[in-house]
């Protein structure tokens, strides 16, 4: 994949004076401390940091699974702070297509399975089929995920991500259980569906070496983005070593 | 300093406190019914031995029609009997202005000294009679509470025949007279029967029996067997009319109360053991899967380097805390009720003291039963986990089947919705699991059915006996036997609609060695008020000739159909015949020997006579009649069925129905604190993959729906099983505890089955409800972070 991609234009995300703070009194954590950001369609983000920059949690305000404290965040006309449980329930089963670093798949569905779980739930999915395609995977459809190896279970993460057509697609450590080999796999995956259905994407590590990927990388620290870096000229995930 | 783990016990259980309430009360309602039940048990046994010991119960009864006082002594020489006591002993009326039935009883002469040597009286209230003063008399204390008789109150008595006037000074019990019954009445009607006891002076000659007895209570000298004794006394009283010596067994009073007593074993032991027992096991389910929740910090206590020792004395802790919790809190509930349901006892047993007992064996037993189980659980919960290498054991458990057997995949269909394909094969993947967790919520429902079986039983009771069998209204005994044209007398009567004559003797019936002292009814072919029936209450005939047997009876004397039995009648004639025995019937209502009546004149050489007859009446009629009756002479004692309701509904009705609530309630206890750990714990075990479900955007219907699905699928496996395994264990605690005065059948009505059913649907419903809470405040975010 080069950076030749298609280039993003207006902000689909919308973050102004986010803040997060977790706890009261002596057990007090600031996660995330007054973040305004922009994110446009199509735009592959990468978001670095170490461990307590307050990266999860500006990704899960994002993917609405956490609320800010204060400070707002839209996406495009959703307003995601202040909504209710069913509102974020909606917007994530329309629009966000999310991969952890532990898969979080159910070991009782099979592969395929897994995928149409959320195919079954989407207004406009592609075919499971077609999502393991494009991870790859189709050999396995029939498999369970104690079956498959890490590598193969993060790649079914994606193909369930992404089965349902996400307008943004969120990754957390998506590698941060992966060998070198294996984790270059899921990346290649991650940017092709980025690539290919112009899935807006943000990807949370901190491996800088993956950095390379992004068209713009946001490296947090203390609770802030701290540095803001584009990426004139991205490399393709089999490049990518650590 | 405070050892870690230590901390971590004490913080588990805080965390974990509903889920340990709900354990604990399903120990300590399995505690506390064996508690209550087993102490309550021992309670009426050891008043009965204490009142039988303090008021020197006699071991032999005999009575005559006159002898001599000098006999006594020849009684006394013969070897093995201890001490004598002769008395003049018989039936007597007493009129009340206050009733038109007439009261029948018995009144017993008491010795000059005033306290007899045996069958001495518990003074409950007042004095003993001054013997200077012959009006002077001791009644029964249960008569005197239900007529509510105050000492210094006249009483008329009708004394062979001659109304007298007595004061009563006190009353007293008599553990002769614990349940005061006569013949024809199948309960004790403290109402209706008064014992009398009056100066030997009074009642020796208002009977002329100066210097003479016709009752003698003996003692068996230590070591000494009572059938040559039993013999020695028939045969020197012979002469004088000696109606057959019999043992305490064939006491009425010692009779009834042994088989109440049997009664109270199934209410109080057998029962209780059985509930207990179930309990037990499903602390163990419950403990169990609680512990193989904690999966992965067995495994990261593993891999710290903590020994399989140190792991499983943790968990020891953990699990004796809660069964120690459990059990405390059962003691103390148990003791608790065991005082409230003694208490409704008293009613019934007449006993001089009747407290609840708390044998420290009992205390240690339970606790020991239920620690025991709960650590037999953990432990191989524990062990099961310890043998997994600890990089293994910190994965979450993947159903071990689901790669073994393809059927599962083919569960899988396009059209299921997928929450419930994870249901399935979570449900089908681990069957061991499932089968458990099933088994538990089905062994709940026998302890809630344990309950409700005792409301049928006595309503079925109830029914047969009075509704179907005895079909009359009324009964009335004649003072000595009437020609059976005393019917159309009683006919007559205005407000009679239908009377049917019976014939009841006491009689004893021997075959080979063994004997059996009962009274044998003679009933006309026909007979419409009193309607013999089988067990599926299908009428039976009375055989033409012959004798017909209930099952007690002819197992106890070991015959069988065509078999021939002697009768010894114990009265009048006192004719002894060989009988054939033509049919062994069912103990519907208890032990019964029947004849037909005109066979039964025959054998006692009389012509066609009835003592007992059985009447059908009028209500609006019912006061004319019963003075009307009043006045004919002959008419000793009479009983109204509507009475017997009442008195069945306040003793015997009461006393089961307490005990049965108190098991209703623990076993509703039980069935949904297992149903809710069940739940409680399938949540527990599949956060992460809820949460999961919700971060890929099922809502919490659709995420619900998964593990609500799987414990429905248990419960409709369980309901149906729990409910047959109730009826196969009542079936068989019924079978195993038939009494012989009464049988209480395995009857549980279908809306007892829908009850016990719909009590667990609703404690379902009840962990629905907060599985569904729980599954709102899942933390979405944490689950991100964490495998397990």
């Amino acid at each position: 994949m080069e950076s030749s991609a298609k280039q993003p234009f207006a902000p689909v995300f919308v973050a102004r004076g986010l803040t997060k703070v977790y706890g009261a009194g002596d057990s007090r954590v600031v996660a995330l401390k007054d973040v305004d950001l922009d994110i446009r369609q199509g735009e592959f983000i990468i978001l670095l940091g170490p461990s307590g920059s307050g990266k999860s949690t500006l990704l899960n305000i994002l993917g609405g699974l956490d609320a800010p404290t204060s400070g707002t965040a839209t996406w495009r006309d959703h307003e995601l702070t202040g909504a209710s449980d069913e509102q974020l329930t909606t917007y994530r089963r329309e629009h966000v297509g999310f991969v952890f670093q532990f898969y979080n798949l159910i070991p009782s569905l099979t592969v395929e399975e897994n995928v149409r779980l959320v195919a079954q739930i989407a207004s406009n999915p592609m075919t499971p089929a077609e999502a393991l395609e494009l991870v790859g995977l189709s050999h396995r459809a029939g498999h369970f995920p104690s079956q498959l190896s890490g590598g193969e279970q993060q790649r079914v993460a994606v193909a369930r991500a992404i089965v349902k057509r996400p307008d943004i697609l969120l990754c957390d450590e998506p590698t941060g259980a992966l060998d070198v080999d294996t984790g270059r796999l899921v990346l290649a995956a991650i940017a092709k569906v980025n690539a290919e259905l112009n899935t807006t994407t943000a990807v949370i590590t901190h491996n800088s070496a993956i950095a390379g990927m992004a068209h713009r990388v946001l490296r947090l620290s203390g609770g802030r983005i701290v540095k803001e870096e584009p990426n004139p000229r991205r490399i393709r995930a089999e490049d990518v070593t650590w | 300093m405070v050892n870690v783990l230590d901390i971590k016990v004490a913080r588990d259980l805080w965390s974990m406190r509903l889920q340990v309430l709900s354990i604990a009360l399903l120990v300590a309602a399995g505690v506390a019914v064996f508690v209550m039940s087993v102490s309550n048990y021992q309670a009426l046994i050891g008043a009965m031995e204490a009142h039988y010991r303090n008021e020197r119960f006699a071991d032999i009864f005999v009575g005559m029609t006159r002898a001599p006082l000098s006999i006594v002594d020849r009684l006394r020489e013969i070897n093995g009997i201890g001490i004598v006591e002769p008395r003049v002993a018989e039936p007597v009326r007493v009129i009340r202005e206050d009733t038109n039935l007439p009261i029948s009883g018995r009144v017993i002469s008491l010795p000059a000294a005033g306290q007899p040597l045996l069958n001495r009286l518990h003074l409950v209230q007042g004095r003993w009679p001054d013997p200077l003063h012959p009006e002077e008399v001791i009644i029964n204390a249960a008569y005197a509470e239900a007529r509510a008789v105050r000492s210094g109150e006249t009483m008329e008595v009708v004394l062979n025949g001659r109304l007298q006037g007595f004061r009563v000074v006190g009353t007293a019990l008599s553990p002769e007279f614990i349940f005061a019954t006569r013949a024809a009445v199948p309960l004790p009607d403290d109402r209706n029967f008064v014992v009398v006891w009056a100066s030997e002076d009074a009642v020796a000659s208002a009977f002329d029996m100066r210097g003479a007895f016709n009752d003698a209570l003996m003692t068996l000298a230590p070591g000494a067997g009572p059938q040559h004794v039993l013999e020695e006394v028939d045969r020197l009283l012979a002469p004088y009319g000696g109606t057959g010596a019999y043992g305490r067994s064939d006491q009425p009073s010692h009779r009834f109360l042994k088989d109440e007593l049997a009664e109270q074993e199934t209410l109080s032991i057998v029962m209780p053991s059985v509930f207990f027992g179930i309990a037990a096991f499903l602390l163990n389910v419950v403990i169990g899967r609680m512990v193989e929740a904690q999966r992965g910090q067995i495994a990261s206590l593993k891999a710290l380097g903590f020994a399989n020792r140190t792991i499983a004395f943790h968990y020891f802790k953990l699990v004796t805390a809660i069964a120690l919790l459990g059990s405390a809190i059962g003691l103390v509930v148990g003791r608790w009720f065991a005082i409230g349901v003694v208490g409704s006892y008293g009613a019934f047993f007449r006993f001089p003291s009747l407290e609840a007992q708390l044998e420290p064996w009992l205390l240690v037993a339970a606790t020991l039963v239920s620690v025991g189980a709960a650590n037999l659980a953990a432990a191989s919960a524990v062990y099961r986990i310890a043998m997994l290498a600890p990089a293994e054991a910190m994965r979450p458990e993947t159903p071990p089947a689901l790669h073994t057997f393809s059927w599962l995949q083919a569960i899988g269909s396009q059209r299921i919705p997928l929450q419930y394909v994870i249901a399935a094969r979570t449900i089908l993947g681990r069957p061991v699991r499932t089968l458990l967790t099933t088994v538990g919520i089905a062994l709940a429902i026998p302890l809630i059915l344990f309950g409700l079986y005792w409301f049928d039983a006595i309503d079925y009771m109830i029914d047969v006996s009075f509704g179907r069998i005895e079909r009359g209204d009324a009964f009335v005994t004649f003072t000595e036997p009437v020609s059976a044209d005393a019917l159309y007398e009683l006919r007559a009567i205005p407000g009679v609609l239908e009377a049917e004559v019976q014939r009841v003797v006491p009689v004893t019936l021997r075959a080979g060695h063994r004997s059996y002292r009962t009274s044998a009814t003679g009933l006309d072919s026909g007979s419409e008020l009193k309607v013999l029936r089988d067990s599926a209450l299908r009428p039976i005939a009375v055989p033409s000739d012959g004798i017909m047997l209930s099952r007690t009876i002819a197992r106890q004397l070991d015959l069988n159909v065509g078999d021939s039995v002697t009768i010894e009648v114990l009265e009048g004639s006192r004719a002894v015949r060989e009988v054939t025995v033509r049919r062994i019937s069912d103990d519907i209502l208890g032990a019964s020997v029947t004849m037909e009546r005109t066979a039964l004149n025959r054998l006692m050489r009389e012509g066609s006579v009835a003592n007992v007859a059985a009447l059908r009446i009028d209500p609006g009629q019912s006061d004319r009649l019963w003075s009307r009756i009043r006045s004919m002479p002959k008419i000793e004692a009479s009983s109204v069925k509507a009475l017997w309701f009442a008195l069945f509904n306040e003793t015997i009705g009461g006393m089961v129905v307490i005990g049965a609530l108190v098991l209703l309630g623990f076993g509703m206890l039980i069935a949904i604190g297992v149903v809710y750990n069940s739940a409680r714990i399938a949540l527990q075990e599949r956060a992460w993959e809820l949460a999961s479900l919700r971060i890929v955007g099922l809502t919490r219907r659709e995420v619900c729906a998964v593990i609500v699905s799987e414990l429905a699928l248990e419960l409709i496996v369980a309901i149906p099983a729990g409910l047959l395994i109730g009826r196969y264990l009542i079936e068989l605690i019924a079978s195993a505890r038939a009494s012989e005065s009464f049988q209480i059948p395995a009857v549980i009505d279908r809306s007892s089955y829908a009850i016990a059913a719909l009590l667990v649907i609703g404690a379902a419903i009840a962990s629905f409800i907060t599985i569904r809470r729980r599954v709102d405040k899942l933390d979405l975010v944490a689950v991100l972070k964490t495998r397990d």
